[in-house]
């Protein structure tokens, strides 16, 4: 099977700056979810694989395109072309209407106009776009704009989706709707998906894989379920009696307080297989009386914070 | 043949066909293509703006008054060259009725276009100044460009495709007005011979055009960019068109400083650019005391060389991944 990108020792400098350092990736095709904190370098990360930028070493390519070269070469228009790139910005054309928008978009693409104006329609349609089609663009809603990006990328119907913080803006439903469709986008028509975003929820609700930058280093990749797994298994426990004694054992026993409140209230992570019975084990033999136990798992966003050394 | 309704139960619903994401397997054109979209996109942008049609309207009148001003020329010298005309009871003379129409030369010549373009022009100005920031400065102020960039073309094709809506407003404002005066001439004196003596006025109108065309395409592109706003730019416009006409016409007719102190008048410069492709002859050029066609030249491509240097720098720094 192809990969989708294949990044191999890719660096890329800004004078003595170093945004990208020595990245080496492979990503099959999938659903996949770029992650990092500001300045991670998700920003010239996705302008490479576009072929807006040069690397400033190493070697690499999305699908069958090297990468490489000047932003307006050739290679990298053929490049551009596999690619339905949705922005974070607004990036509309004020005046025109949404079907128009989204033709122009597909002429850009190189569509014959007739075709450009037909799949346009269709698109729109199918991102739920269908009754403000023939509303021009600056009056649309958060949720519509998005979606007519959205559908502007998708109009030419490229293998590869590059999304840069698709539900920014929009309320808990139009978050929901949008992640549906780029779910349903990528499952039922076959699309791959990179989708850049800070929010962790929106990876673990689309993607199937995930990439951490951080300082311009991958800090982590693999299958978000791999991710999860990375989990610490978490509990807030509250205690009484001999609780230097206690907290003693459960430290030998594996586990880890994370927080102390000072009145025996504590945060603890704890082994993989770790049973719940050892707390009452530990708690009988040294005298403890558990009052409150509590599980409290890592969230993604704190798994992701940690992965990053934030 | 029967006529039997169609199995509907086999067939897909409307609503599913409409809704259904289909695949494109076509062979996509080339970025030139996407160029005369753009082009085309942007002039139906400004067509939009009601402004616009005043301003054709305004275009029209000026095109109208040469087309029968020069009608008329021809009439009155076939048709009244001997006779007194009286206005108010007053006797006047043909030359006398006749003289302000030929100060503008309506009689098919080489100044008779310069002039209509010269004229015309005033309008073409006004309607590129306010055109600059639908065509240009919205892109920049509204974040429009990264929209544009992200395509599969270069950053060139993009400013190419707003020079050429510039080309499609001045086509029509200009150069196919001029063309309709060009054939008008011929059918007003004996129109084989007009035709073929005269084709390079022809000639010399579309190169006045593309003279015209290349230069205030670029000067708007680099203004929008670099102003974005209707307001500067007209400002900026009047001091690039206005006030340098009203210095230099002071400095040199009324002041007597050398005549090369015209060529800070960037519209005289395109004028006399034109009227080199029309091949006029210097020394009925009006008003006399021209700078030489070179010099004019000279500024003219200086003035595209330094628009182009901005917009390579300013489209460049432009991110399309924020």
């Amino acid at each position: 099977m192809t990969s989708l990108i294949e990044l191999t020792a890719v660096t890329r400098t800004f004078g003595a700056f170093v945004a990208l350092a020595d990245i080496t990736l492979s990503l099959p095709p999938g659903r996949i979810g770029l992650l990092g904190p500001n300045g991670a370098g998700k920003s010239t990360l996705l302008k490479l694989l576009m072929g807006l930028l040069t690397p400033t070493s190493g070697t690499g390519r999305v699908l069958d395109e090297q990468l490489g070269g000047d932003r307006d070469s050739a290679g990298n228009w053929r490049l551009r072309r596999l690619i339905g790139f949705m922005p974070e910005a607004d990036a509309l054309v004020p005046g025109l209407t949404g079907v128009e928008y989204v033709s122009l978009a597909g002429e850009l693409y190189g569509l014959p106009r007739r075709e450009a104006q037909r799949r346009a329609h269709e698109v729109l349609s199918y991102l739920e776009l269908e009754e403000a089609r023939y509303r021009r663009v600056e009056e649309y809603s958060a949720g519509m704009k998005q979606r007519v990006k959205l559908a502007q990328a998708v109009v030419h119907d490229p293998p590869v989706l590059l999304l840069d913080e698709p539900t920014s803006g929009l309320d808990p439903a139009g978050r929901d709707a949008m992640l549906r469709l780029i779910k349903a986008l990528a499952i039922d028509h076959g699309k791959s998906v990179l989708l850049s975003t800070h929010l962790l929820a929106d990876v673990e609700a689309v993607c199937e894989r995930v990439v951490i930058l951080a300082g311009g280093r991958v800090r982590g990749q693999g299958t978000v379920r791999e991710l999860c797994a990375r989990r610490q298994n978490r509990y807030r426990i509250r205690v009484q009696g001999e609780l230097d004694r206690f907290r003693q054992e459960l430290t030998a026993a594996g586990a880890t307080v994370l927080s102390d409140d000072g009145h025996g209230e504590w945060r603890l992570a704890v082994p993989s297989g770790w049973a719940n019975l050892t707390f009452f084990q530990l708690a009988h033999t040294t005298g403890a009386l558990i009052r409150a136990l509590i599980p409290d798992d890592e969230t993604l966003e704190e798994l992701f914070l940690r992965t990053v050394g934030v | 043949m029967t006529n039997q309704p169609p199995n509907t139960d086999t067939m897909p619903a409307q609503t599913d066909t409409l809704l259904r994401y289909r695949p494109w397997r076509g062979t996509p054109h080339g970025p030139l293509f996407a160029t005369l979209a753009m082009a085309r996109v942007s002039l139906r942008l400004l067509l939009r703006r009601r402004l616009m049609w005043g301003l054709f309207a305004l275009g029209l009148l000026v095109f109208f008054f040469f087309f029968y001003a020069q009608y008329l020329m021809v009439w009155i010298e076939t048709q009244l060259r001997t006779e007194t005309v009286r206005f108010a009871g007053v006797p006047v003379t043909i030359d006398n009725l006749t003289r302000f129409l030929k100060r503008l030369a309506l009689d098919g010549s080489v100044h008779t276009f310069g002039n209509f373009i010269w004229f015309q022009g005033y309008v073409l100005v006004i309607a590129l100044a306010l055109a600059g920031s639908v065509l240009v400065g919205n892109d920049f102020y509204y974040g429009s460009l990264p929209f544009y960039l992200a395509k599969p073309i270069g950053r060139w094709h993009y400013i190419l495709g707003k020079c050429l809506a510039i080309g499609g407003l001045m086509t029509l404002l200009v150069t196919f007005p001029a063309i309709l005066l060009w054939i008008e001439a011929g059918l007003l004196y004996d129109w084989k011979s007009y035709y073929f003596d005269n084709f390079d006025l022809l000639v010399g109108i579309v190169g006045y055009s593309l003279v015209l065309l290349v230069t205030l395409s670029l000067l708007v592109v680099a203004t929008a960019v670099w102003l974005r706003r209707t307001v500067p730019l007209v400002l900026v416009w009047m001091g690039v068109f206005v006030y340098p006409q009203l210095l230099s016409t002071l400095l040199v007719d009324g002041l007597n400083f050398p005549d090369e102190w015209r060529l800070i008048d960037l519209w005289n410069n395109l004028y006399l650019c034109g009227l080199w492709c029309l091949q006029a002859d210097p020394a009925t050029i009006r008003p006399p005391g021209q700078p030489e066609f070179w010099q004019a030249g000279l500024v003219v491509a200086g003035v595209c060389a330094a628009s182009l240097l901005y917009l390579r720098r300013r489209v460049q720094a432009v991110e399309i991944v924020t």
